[in-house]
């Protein structure tokens, strides 16, 4: 009874929105079609990417999402790294305490799942690791940036712990203390990149702004917008590293907490009881 | 023959129903695993038509996020309780 | 009353997202168990996501020729180049602002899947309805 109530229901909705398709097509409202042009401010953002005969306003990147990203609009995506560091932090005060243990075992081979999927996965996360930095370095040059690369990289450490066993993740020290190391050291170096080009201002004896990228019309001074003849765009590569480095970590805290099997969180958290009776 | 703008929007709209479909089958499913993989493909779905709106940036942000890690932490929730919905109104 | 296609195939995609919107925002209120709402609050903010990206599209300069994604493929451009890239290519301002939704709506995600798992270690049931009776 159930399995035809569905169905025609679907295919009611289905109907109404192609009536309201219709309905628009033949005339119901001005215009639909996209616009033939793009908006003013659109146009500055595209014309000023990349042109050398504006080097007061350009940031030298032939990727326009990326230069918005983090030079035209730098402190959206500060405060955006702002929450997401927040969400991490407020789960592991949550789960404060629950762990797992490293078991001393002398049949590892043994845990985990059957020895084909083994070799697989052992080929595939060196290919994902590869891919993903890949990802995110290039990002000043084709689509991508740091966050792209850091969501593809922690897929490898969930294939790590779903495959062979958390007991060999937690052996291999891929453990929560080491994971929280380099999430700091990834959201460092993002605060030291915003605030590079003014402590370099500050050593020459010329002002300068904070998440600055090029020379400016009242701040002449920036970081190189190329190495030895290839483009590296000033601040953006080193912002693009940093930020792969923090949400990599970031993620796989999140997996850590996660895998923790419930008999051993239901231990922990009766046995916290029973001591302070 | 049909232009080409033609074909790209009939993919457009052909991705458009299909995403509808699968987001109706996995709002009305009782069985929770079922509904994480309607979502998933909702989610393909969305990523190709992210490709076709000329957004490459956002196709590389939304394939690990919402096709790899949003199912993976949701159907681990799952293991932890329970699988099957409950009597709803 | 003459159909044009194009327009015709273009709004049935707007429609299918808006009605998209419709069903998660009604699974959100409906439903009882808690990982449903969590399934439905994804797909209310990806498609709300999808919305602004359309937003931001171009109409065809030709009907044989493509809008072009905005990023240069000469990495030494001439001024006409320049010109002739902001005829052709999509607006980016919106897909910078969607790239910053889409991370911020994963944390909210991840912290609402912590706190239901914390849930049902402390009362035993995903069900609303039951909570609300149980009371502490």
């Amino acid at each position: 009874m159930k399995g035809w109530m569905r169905a025609v229901s679907l295919l009611s909705i289905i109907a109404v929105t192609v009536a309201l398709a219709l309905g628009t097509a033949s005339g119901g409202l001005g215009y639909v079609l996209p616009f033939p042009g793009v908006r003013d401010l659109a146009y500055w953002f595209l014309f000023t990417a990349l042109n050398p005969s504006t080097p007061l306003f350009t940031v030298m990147s032939p990727e326009a999402v990326t230069s918005i990203v983090w030079d035209y609009r730098g402190l959206d995506t500060l405060f955006e790294t702002t929450v997401f560091f927040l969400a991490i932090i407020g789960s592991m005060a949550l789960m404060r305490g629950i762990e797992v243990v490293k078991k001393v075992e002398e049949r590892t081979y043994q845990i985990g799942m059957s020895p084909i999927v083994k070799t697989v996965t052992r080929i595939s996360v060196a290919a994902i690791l590869a891919v993903a930095a890949s990802i995110a370095l290039h990002g000043h040059l084709t689509p991508g940036g740091g966050f792209q690369g850091g969501a593809a990289a922690a897929v490898a450490p969930l294939l790590l712990i779903v495959v062979f066993s958390v007991y060999f993740a937690v052996g291999s020290h891929i453990n929560k203390k080491n994971m929280l190391t380099i999430r700091t050291i990834g959201l460092l170096g993002v605060g030291l990149t915003a605030f590079a080009v003014l402590i370099i201002g500050v050593i020459h004896g010329v002002g300068a702004y904070v998440f600055q990228n090029q020379p400016k019309a009242t701040a002449p001074i920036g970081l190189p917008a190329d190495l030895f003849g290839s483009l590296t765009s000033g601040t953006l590569i080193l912002f693009n590293f940093f930020e792969f480095l923090a949400v990599a970590a970031g993620f796989t805290i999140v997996f850590l907490l996660l895998s923790v099997p419930e008999r051993r969180v239901m231990e922990i958290l009766e046995g916290g009881e029973k001591d302070e009776h | 023959m049909i232009s080409q703008e033609t074909l790209i929007y009939a993919v457009m709209g052909l991705l458009g129903i299909i995403s509808l479909v699968a987001v109706y089958m996995a709002i009305t499913e009782k069985d929770l695993v079922k509904a994480v993989l309607y979502s998933a493909i909702q989610s393909t779905a969305y990523a190709f038509l992210f490709y076709l709106l000329m957004a490459p940036d956002i196709v590389l942000v939304y394939v690990p996020v919402a096709v790899g890690l949003y199912p993976a932490v949701i159907l681990f929730l799952i293991k932890k309780s329970e699988r099957f919905e409950g009597e709803s109104t | 009353m003459s159909i044009d296609v194009n327009v015709f195939l273009f709004s049935l995609m707007i429609y299918t997202i808006i009605m998209n919107i419709g069903i998660s925002l009604y699974a959100i209120f409906q439903r009882p168990n808690i990982i449903k709402k969590i399934i439905a609050l994804t797909i209310l903010g990806d498609s709300a996501n999808v919305l602004a990206i359309i937003v931001g599209y171009r109409a065809w300069p030709s009907p044989n020729r493509a809008p072009i994604p905005p990023v240069l493929t000469n990495l030494h451009p001439t001024g006409e180049d320049i010109q002739m890239f902001t005829q052709v290519a999509v607006d980016p301002l919106p897909q910078a602002l969607v790239l910053t939704a889409v991370v911020i709506g994963l944390a909210v995600t991840v912290f609402l899947v912590f706190l239901a798992l914390q849930l049902y270690r402390l009362y035993g049931t995903l069900d609303v309805r039951k909570i609300t009776k149980l009371r502490g």
